[in-house]
């Protein structure tokens, strides 16, 4: 078979098509799969909160472990940096007030992630 | 043309199409619910799904694992369509040599087409435990090595292949091993992909030789790792269902990049069965 | 050159021929893991006619799933009627239904389970809303509607593959046979009864052979879909052979059952043949 029509044919280009794909989809999650996840703690009425404790949780489809928490600095701003699940929980807890259980579903495996909205904590908990 | 003849096509198109239409909807129903962000046992099921989202897909492959699977599935099937293309081409080249025995050898292959797979499990699986290939790609694979029909196809083609050829070829001095490699399997390549196609698609689909074999959970291959998901799996995403969409989708690639000459040589090797 | 068929005979030696024989040894034997086999006459075939209920309950769906092939061939043989011209977009509908075929069984049971389930299901549901049912109807955990659900789902995947068979008979009818047919002012139902049946007998032959084996192999839907039913309700031959085998680490029963299995297989495979007229159907 002539080299031109093999290199045309079907059975030559979707391989090579999705070979590519998964390889540019490798390269770009190397360069984003640090395990860093930040946010920000707010209470009910949008003030940051200092010194709250965020939970991180890793889920897998049955069961949720806490695999480690931080507090917050100053600003209310929290940061995990060796986040290795793809589907995680965060609670932000103050005293006795918490925070509902965020679900983030990220798209793969320590993706960098920052959240978009703050964890806020209700006064009744 | 005349009205009669309009209405019937009409009524033709409209039949297949709702035949079209029932053959496609399971497919539909799946990956609607792989993709829908509700629960999935709520009634009634909306028809469309709802805030659909693709991160079904990204826990199925991290918590399956699938591409443990998926290798296991493509390295099986890798030996499976090699060791069919090797072994069925030079059965076949021998069957359309002439040669004492000839006759009886093709009956006894033909006897063979009526054994099915399933009658011989038990004896399958007690020669390859002693064989020491319990729980091995090779195991795995080795029953689907040759088989009798892709045989036939590869004889019919090769026999389609004008005597003056192969006579060149022997004048020219070439062995049989060059004769089948040079001059009858590049003029073959329908039969070739026919034969690559259905070996593939045979040993990707196939569930029951590997339940019996595969002693390890790492050694299963995709549709053993479906089943046991079902097996497991309650709950109220669409994992499961997202899980049958990506072992759908590579078998549904192969066969639509494949279709055409599949479906080709599928017909031919019917007719002259 | 007897060299070149030596790796194919030895596969087909070692995993058709070879299994056969052992089948037939091991239903004279008590065979247990720990000890070495030994002779017991006929135990296992009279335990299997006298002592046993289930596998007469599986006989008699593996024979319901039988017959019902028949109605996919029925359906078959519309369609293919429908797509054999140059109708535009023959070829589109053509590969729409055989799409079905080389699915894997065990993705195809998933699917139809889901169809079929009381809540997410679209069968529950659109028999709802039409109003034919206002209570959900449990298909798979039913006795009367779980066999019927299998072989909906069965019939869903082989359709494709009956299509594909009959079209092929149906391309090789000499066209000058139904011309005169029109000539002599003869009904379209009548070209078909008197024409096209008769011409297509091989085609039909080898789905009738088809639909016999895959009645014999479906383990995979049933497996997935049911696991044998509620009760025995869905139980095949097949699946009861897998169970006494695997399960229950009964061999030499399983052996036994795989031997009448396999002549059943051949005795209808025979009768089929005599129904098609013998010389596998074939037209002189």
């Amino acid at each position: 078979m002539p080299l031109r029509s093999l290199l045309s044919s079907r059975f030559f280009i979707v391989p090579v098509a999705i070979a590519i794909a998964v390889g540019g989809w490798n390269i770009y999650v190397s360069l984003h799969a640090r395990g860093l996840i930040a946010g920000h703690v707010v209470d009910a009425a949008g003030r940051p909160v200092a010194d709250a404790t965020v939970i991180l949780y890793a889920h897998d489809f049955v069961t949720q472990a806490e695999r480690e928490h931080t507090k917050t600095d100053a600003d209310g701003a929290f940061r995990f940096s060796d986040n290795d699940s793809h589907l995680i929980q965060l609670q932000a807890i103050e005293g006795a007030h918490s925070s509902p259980r965020v679900t983030i579903r990220l798209w793969f495996r320590a993706q960098d992630y920052v959240l978009t909205a703050p964890l806020v904590i209700e006064a009744a908990s | 043309m005349t009205r009669r003849a309009c209405t019937l096509l009409v009524l033709r198109h409209a039949l297949l199409v709702a035949v079209a239409i029932a053959m496609l909807t399971p497919f539909y129903w799946v990956l609607k619910t792989a993709l829908t962000g509700e629960n999935i046992y709520a009634y009634p099921p909306s028809l469309l799904p709802v805030h659909p989202h693709l991160y079904n897909f990204v826990d199925v492959w991290y918590l399956i694992p699938f591409p443990r699977y998926l290798m296991n599935s493509v390295i099986v099937s890798l030996l499976a369509v090699a060791g069919n293309l090797v072994l069925n081409s030079i059965a076949a080249y021998a069957l359309t040599l002439p040669f004492r025995g000839r006759r009886a050898v093709l009956v006894l292959l033909l006897s063979c087409t009526l054994v099915p797979f399933q009658a011989t499990i038990i004896p399958a699986y007690l020669i390859t435990a002693r064989l020491g290939l319990l729980n091995a790609y090779l195991g795995l694979a080795l029953p689907l090595m040759s088989t009798i029909v892709c045989i036939f196809i590869f004889k019919a083609a090769f026999e389609a292949v004008p005597r003056s050829l192969i006579d060149a070829a022997q004048i020219d001095g070439l062995g049989e091993l060059s004769i089948l490699t040079r001059v009858l399997l590049p003029l073959s390549t329908p039969a070739i992909a026919t034969n690559v196609v259905l070996a593939f698609i045979w040993s990707w689909n196939n569930f029951l030789w590997p339940l019996i074999i595969t002693r390890d959970p790492n050694m299963q291959t995709l549709p053993l790792g479906l089943a046991r998901f079902l097996s497991y799996m309650e709950d109220t995403t669409g994992a499961l269902y997202a899980f049958v969409v990506m072992v759908l989708a590579p078998g549904l690639l192969v066969f639509l990049m494949a279709q055409s000459s599949f479906m080709r040589g599928l017909t031919a090797g019917a007719t002259k069965g | 050159m007897v060299c070149f068929l030596t790796p194919s005979l030895l596969i087909f030696l070692l995993y058709r021929m070879l299994p056969l024989a052992w089948n037939v040894v091991l239903s004279f034997q008590a065979w247990s893991p720990l000890h070495p086999p030994s002779w017991v006459g006929w135990d296992n075939y009279s335990e299997m006619l006298y002592d046993d209920d289930i596998v007469w309950q599986a006989l008699w769906n593996t024979l319901i799933f039988m017959g019902s092939q028949a109605i996919g061939v029925v359906i078959a043989l519309g369609i293919a009627l429908l797509v054999n011209s140059d109708l535009k977009g023959a070829s589109v509908y053509r590969v729409i239904v055989f799409l079905s075929y080389p699915l894997m069984t065990v993705a195809v049971a998933i699917i139809w389970r889901w169809m079929y389930n009381e809540r997410g299901g679209l069968i529950n549901f659109v028999l709802r809303r039409l109003g034919i049912i206002d209570k959900p109807i449990a298909f798979l955990d039913s006795f009367g509607w779980a066999l019927p659900s299998t072989i909906v789902a069965n019939t869903w995947q082989v359709l494709g593959f009956f299509m594909i068979v009959l079209l092929t008979g149906l391309q090789s009818v000499p066209p000058h046979l139904y011309e005169a047919a029109r000539v002599d002012g003869a009904p379209a139902w009548a070209r078909l009864f008197r024409i096209t049946l008769p011409m297509i007998k091989p085609s039909l032959f080898l789905c009738a052979v088809i639909g016999i084996l895959n009645s014999f192999a479906a383990f995979d839907l049933v497996y997935v879909m049911t696991n044998g039913g509620p009760g025995h309700a869905t139980e095949l031959l097949i699946t009861y052979i897998y169970k006494e085998a695997f399960n229950q680490s009964r061999f030499d029963y399983a052996a036994t059952l795989t031997v009448a299995q396999f002549a059943l297989l051949l005795v209808l495979a025979w009768a089929a043949h005599r129904a098609a007229g013998g010389n596998a159907g074939a037209l002189e």
